[in-house]
């Protein structure tokens, strides 16, 4: 982790941070960065892929439509509403 | 110096379900807004992702029609995505195992055939809708399009001009409406298509600077768009106007032009990472087996057999196999009546113009191939008259019924009432002397008038060919 990709993750993350916690973060990763350098001498060239940690198969539905909820039981707790619209700050200019 | 475009496609499809992909909420176009919508699609906290199963069916027909491998194994993955028309802050897709992987379409331009490579098809969410409000100086959310199920094909770049871009588009459409995958219709968003555009000096092997671009909602819209980035590219690498940059673009048809949105993203941008609440998903032999035997005849098969096999002109099967349904529908009428020729005449030419005057597309065909097939079947055996055959086939796309019993209700079964005949012919010329006697004096056409008058008043259902005769003979003894 450097200077530039971490500020690169902020803005992505939509992170503000002070100049002592990014110093913190690029130590953090740093000691993170040497602990996966190890793992990469591991050879793994006959491992399949693991596609998840564990051992269970996803449960499918049948493609079966039902309207389990109005809009007026889903808007009850939003704190802006119009029209039958979630209302949120202007994202465009 | 003389250069090659370099153009690769992302095009999403939106699959034909009634449910969205991770809840059971309708997942047809339209509507209410934030109508068709749950706590799930919401990105309520707490809410988890059932997989709707025939979703991964039509992912596996797609890589079918497309000649790809499937994967057996396949997962789903979380893309860091901020933006309030997706609640959850990412989309649910595939990124390490999608379903369909390493295929090929091939297509046919003015310069030949070509195979164009196929990298993956991937399953995954649609976002909602937002509509900016001047008055109130706020954005609107609907999520009734959250979580509606689409796929993404992605192919290698390997296409070089606008042309191509056109045949492959046109190609992908045909084969997944074929195999129900879904309507592919570009003005309602069921097909959308970003290109990914580079330009280099003919025979280099070194790519150019890569722009995307997106919002074209037609073929001749891509086309033009591709057209004018092109020129765009080129001009910037001899004359210096601009510095290309890797960016997306947005194509404004009406001024055409496309303009910069934001730098492009790099994979590595989106931060995905395995899904942790969905588990993967494994395709045994019997569910590969069970849509493999679900898959249609290839529309180049069908046309074939529709040629060799029951004689139909190129340009006749050709029309047909432009449509699922149109096939569908000439394949039962065909069984019924044993008449090729008139249940591809009966489609092509009566069912279009009714689809036309009622503003439907082909794929909205509603009518049987079994009650086509037993309408044209009543014409052949002269029990109806074609008129009113007509007349049953406009009945029959308002509602399901047996054209038999119809033309019975109807009095639209052929009389072999030669008596009631007669005494028609015999009010007719009486009424009618002139006609009589133009025809006598050589004028053919006054035999049509009589002969019309006849059929107006027997309401068409008579033997044309009897009635003629028995016309002829009263005038020749009037």
């Amino acid at each position: 982790m450097t200077k530039d990709s971490l500020q690169k993750l902020e803005k992505l993350y939509q992170l503000c941070l002070t100049e002592e916690e990014k110093e913190g973060v690029i130590a953090f990763f740093a000691k993170q960065d040497d602990e996966f350098a190890a793992l990469e001498n591991i050879d793994t060239a006959n491992v399949e892929r693991m596609v998840h940690v564990m051992p269970i198969l996803t449960v499918v539905r049948e493609d079966v439509e039902k309207k389990l909820f109005t809009r007026e039981e889903l808007q009850r707790n939003a704190p802006e509403t119009m029209d039958g619209y979630w209302q949120v700050p202007r994202l465009v200019e | 110096m003389r250069y090659e475009t370099v153009i690769g496609l992302e095009v999403h499809i939106e699959l034909a379900t009634e449910s969205k992909i991770f809840c059971s909420c309708s997942a047809k176009f339209g509507g209410e807004q934030n109508d068709h919508v749950c706590p799930a699609c919401c990105g309520m906290p707490g809410m988890l992702p059932i997989v709707n199963k025939h979703v991964v069916d039509l992912g596996m027909a797609a890589g079918m029609m497309l000649n790809c491998d499937i994967n057996r194994v396949t997962t789903f993955d979380k893309k860091s995505y901020y933006y309030p028309d997706l609640p959850c802050s990412y989309q649910t897709t595939q990124w390490f195992a999608p379903v369909s992987v390493n295929g090929r379409v091939d297509i046919e331009t003015s310069k030949g055939k070509k195979s164009i490579r196929i990298k993956q098809i991937h399953m995954e969410e649609d976002a909602g809708k937002l509509v900016h409000d001047d008055w109130t100086n706020t954005s609107l959310v609907d999520f009734n399009r959250t979580s509606v199920p689409l796929i993404e094909i992605v192919s290698q770049p390997d296409l070089s001009s606008a042309e191509e871009v056109i045949a492959y588009l046109e190609r992908l459409r045909s084969l997944l409406r074929f195999a129900k995958v879904s309507e592919c219709r570009m003005e309602q968003g069921s097909m959308r298509c970003d290109v990914n555009l580079s330009v280099r000096p003919e025979g280099s092997d070194v790519l150019g600077v890569r722009t995307e671009m997106k919002n074209m909602n037609s073929l001749s819209a891509i086309a033009r768009a591709i057209e004018y980035e092109t020129a765009r590219h080129i001009d910037a690498i001899e004359n210096g106007t601009e510095e290309l940059v890797q960016e997306t673009r947005r194509w404004d048809d009406t001024k055409g032009a496309s303009f910069a949105m934001r730098n492009k993203e790099t994979a590595g941008d989106y931060r995905y990472f395995p899904d942790p609440n969905v588990m993967p998903i494994v395709i045994d032999d019997e569910w590969f087996n069970t849509v493999k035997s679900n898959l249609p005849e290839f529309p180049e098969v069908k046309k074939a057999r529709y040629i060799d096999e029951l004689g139909l002109a190129e340009g006749d099967a050709e029309h047909l196999i432009q449509s699922r349904a149109f096939c569908d529908c000439f394949e039962g009428a065909y069984e019924v009546c044993g008449n090729a020729k008139e249940a591809a005449n009966w489609l092509i030419f009566d069912c279009s113009k009714i689809l036309n005057q009622k503003q439907q597309t082909v794929d909205q065909l509603n009518i049987s191939g079994k009650a086509l097939g037993e309408l044209i079947k009543l014409v052949l055996d002269e029990k109806v008259s074609r008129a009113n055959a007509k007349k049953i086939l406009s009945a029959m796309f308002e509602e399901e019924l047996d054209p038999a019993e119809y033309a019975k209700a109807n009095g639209f079964i052929v009389s072999n009432d030669t008596g009631a005949m007669e005494s028609v012919i015999a009010a007719v010329i009486a009424a009618d002397p002139k006609s009589v006697n133009d025809y006598k004096n050589g004028k053919e056409k006054a035999l049509m008038a009589l002969f019309g008058k006849c059929m107006k008043e027997l309401k068409g259902n008579c033997n044309p060919q009897v009635l003629r005769e028995m016309l002829l003979k009263s005038i020749e003894n009037a």
